[in-house]
């Protein structure tokens, strides 16, 4: 079935593009994880991307992001967030985002507003809640959009920030990005039809979008944005997403249907789904997609080279940003 | 000019003057507007500054804990009350994981300029869940500033300091304390966080005790032909252990009385520190007194066995001579 083009051709251009550059920056992310380079344990985006792309759209610069769920660094990269800063991050580099005291987990570049992550799954909806009544208090239009995953969605604390976002009627988007996996738990054995329904007793706007359709979710979050920036409240959006990756990079998937799996793969991956759709239109040419990966890897390839060059930290510099000294008053009666 | 004015009067004035001070200070809680809070810590602000800048929260410690993260980095100046500090432990992520750490794994690049109090301590017979002492819960998680109150005089100028700091501060009044009267200066003043305060000097041994605790070794004293120096660390984390450090140098002996559980407790970590880094100023081993290793249970007579009584605290004191 051919779908329509809703975008004009340069937007829709930039969304395949933004997504190319999210897979493209993975798939290193992944040969340099695999090659010792990155430490720690990396999640990749595999079926999300349509989604961080749409939601990253949609938001203005001075709207807050508080990324959540295990698909972060697709995220990172729709708000904003330059290549190298989010790679030296990966690597635990002095040039990165946070000077490798965050990694994978928690990229925040508050310049951006990006808030970055609670990687206890589940605990970024309140401090989303309250970014947003930061922006009220302060009486500007800008919102708060964050994520989280189904499975993150059984966590009371997410509960909460309906109740708490509800209660004064705040400018925050809830995205749960439903990809139907909390690692090897499937969404589909939890009770509501879709999750969004979790607002319906907060008298929530809620959605419930096929989110590897990057225009769906460009849509659905820049009217959920316009309305929590006229005012008119929170809203809940499900946006459905196959996770076409290992829930981390070692995972066996030992608990997926390899035939479910490669069905999804045909037909739920946001990128090769959208270029089809784009070439079917003339929107773009096989050269002009070409260039565009040509262009990204060469983006990419930098990012590296940037993150293998950033020094290590000095050990010491573990016992900064602990606290802001002096503490208030602290030594000036000596 | 000094007046004498009651401890939680000290609390609710340093809420008042803060919220009058800054337009970015606002106050939240359970039951803060019309009630006032469970002690009378904030008794007539809502009236004064308005719904926009105190507000009643549902109850839920994790939706307070973490909209005060949120707001912070956003870049307001909230206060935020838990009505019992044993409640830190119901927003728990929020307490250990989420505030005191998000600005450290952004490399500094997140400020979190919150302010949170929670009434705490024993002696009411509320119970084992509304009656503990948790500096040693939050002192163990480093990123939080956690600051308790003994007087009226540190409350007001502790909590003023605590609001106006750039650091997620936990800030602690004990219940018992309420009442109290003390005298606090007319003028606008703040205490520095982070130093500890020589309430009493005194060249034979250093006892260091803070809140509730502070006025029972105070009561143990009065009778002891022992000339007692009093440090009240003010400040828990981090401490300054230099001025209990320097005290001991002259005393020679240390005793560390606190209302926390003496497992893995803050009067451990205190003489810990002396034995390590100033063993040859002892002249005997450290005393450590606290909250026996029980939940803190209901009636009178159980909940005062386990907690540190005057008595306990000058046969610790006599003990090292």
């Amino acid at each position: 079935m051919t779908q329509n083009v809703s975008v004009d051709d340069e937007t829709a251009r930039q969304f395949l593009e933004g997504m190319l550059r999210i897979d493209i920056f993975e798939e290193e992310t992944k040969e340099r994880f695999g090659e010792g380079e990155i430490p720690g344990f990396v999640h990749l985006s595999g079926g999300h991307e349509g989604s961080h792309i749409g939601m990253g759209a949609a938001m203005g610069d001075d709207d807050w992001l508080a990324v959540g769920g295990a698909r972060l660094i697709g995220q990172y990269i729709a708000k904003g967030v330059p290549l190298p800063d989010i790679m030296a991050e990966l690597y635990g580099r002095v040039g990165g985002s946070n000077k490798g005291h965050g990694g994978q987990m928690h990229v925040s570049d508050i310049g951006r507003k990006l808030y970055g992550h609670a990687a206890t799954i589940g605990s970024g909806q309140n401090p989303a809640v309250g970014l947003a009544l930061a922006e009220e208090i302060q009486e500007t239009d800008n919102v708060a959009v964050t994520t989280i995953g189904d499975g993150g969605t059984s966590r009371g604390s997410f509960h909460t920030a309906l109740v708490f976002a509800a209660y004064w009627d705040l400018p925050v988007v809830f995205v749960i990005e439903n990809n139907e996996w909390a690692i090897s738990t499937p969404a589909e054995s939890l009770s509501p039809d879709h999750l969004s329904d979790y607002g319906i007793p907060h008298k929530m706007a809620t959605e419930s979008i096929d989110g590897s359709d990057v225009e769906a979710v460009y849509h659905t979050v820049s009217e959920a944005i316009e309305r929590a920036r006229n005012g008119g409240g929170p809203t809940v959006i499900e946006s459905r997403v196959a996770r076409l990756v290992p829930h981390f990079e070692g995972d066996k998937e030992t608990y997926r249907d390899t035939d479910e799996y490669e069905r999804l793969k045909e037909e739920k991956d946001p990128i090769e789904n959208y270029r089809e759709r784009l070439l079917e239109r003339d929107i773009v040419t096989e050269t002009g997609i070409e260039d565009m990966i040509a262009n990204i890897e060469t983006e990419v390839k930098e990012a590296v080279e940037f993150a293998r060059e950033s020094p290590e930290p000095e050990p010491e510099a573990a016992y900064d940003h602990v606290y802001r000294t002096p503490l208030y008053g602290q030594g000036e009666n000596q | 000019m000094t007046r004498e004015i009651t401890y939680v009067q000290a609390v609710a004035e340093a809420i008042d003057e803060e919220l009058a001070r800054d337009d970015d200070v606002i106050l939240f809680g359970e039951d803060v507007e019309e009630f006032g809070g469970n002690f009378g810590e904030t008794e007539g602000l809502y009236q004064k500054h308005g719904r926009d800048r105190v507000r009643n929260t549902p109850l839920s410690e994790i939706g307070i804990a973490g909209m005060a993260l949120g707001a912070a980095v956003g870049g307001i100046r909230p206060v935020a009350e838990l009505q019992f500090a044993d409640f830190a432990a119901t927003a728990g992520d929020e307490v250990f994981n989420q505030i005191p750490k998000q600005p450290y794994v952004s490399g500094g690049k997140l400020k979190a300029p919150l302010t949170i109090f929670a009434p705490s301590g024993a002696g009411i017979g509320a119970g084992a869940q509304h009656s503990q002492s948790v500096h040693s819960w939050l002192g163990n998680v480093p990123g939080w500033v956690v600051v308790t109150a003994t007087t009226p005089y540190d409350a007001k100028g502790l909590f003023k300091s605590a609001i106006r700091d750039d650091n997620p501060v936990f800030f602690l009044p004990h219940k018992m304390l309420s009442e109290t009267k003390g005298e606090v200066p007319e003028e606008e003043y703040t205490l520095a966080l982070g130093e500890a305060a020589v309430e009493e000097e005194g060249d034979d041994v250093t006892v260091v005790a803070t809140q509730l605790m502070f006025h029972r070794a105070r009561e143990a004293t009065a009778d002891l032909d022992i000339d007692v120096e009093i440090i009240n660390p003010r400040t828990f984390a981090p401490l300054d252990t230099e001025t209990i450090a320097e005290s001991v140098r002259k005393t020679g002996r240390l005793v560390v009385v606190d209302e926390t559980v003496e497992r893995y407790g803050t009067q451990g970590h205190i003489a810990n520190e002396i034995v390590e880094n100033d063993f040859f100023s002892l002249d005997a081993p450290p005393k450590t007194i606290g909250v026996k290793n029980v939940p803190i249970p209901l009636s009178p007579p159980l909940e005062q066995e386990v907690l540190p009584s005057a008595d306990r605290i000058a046969a610790g004191i006599e003990s090292l001579f």
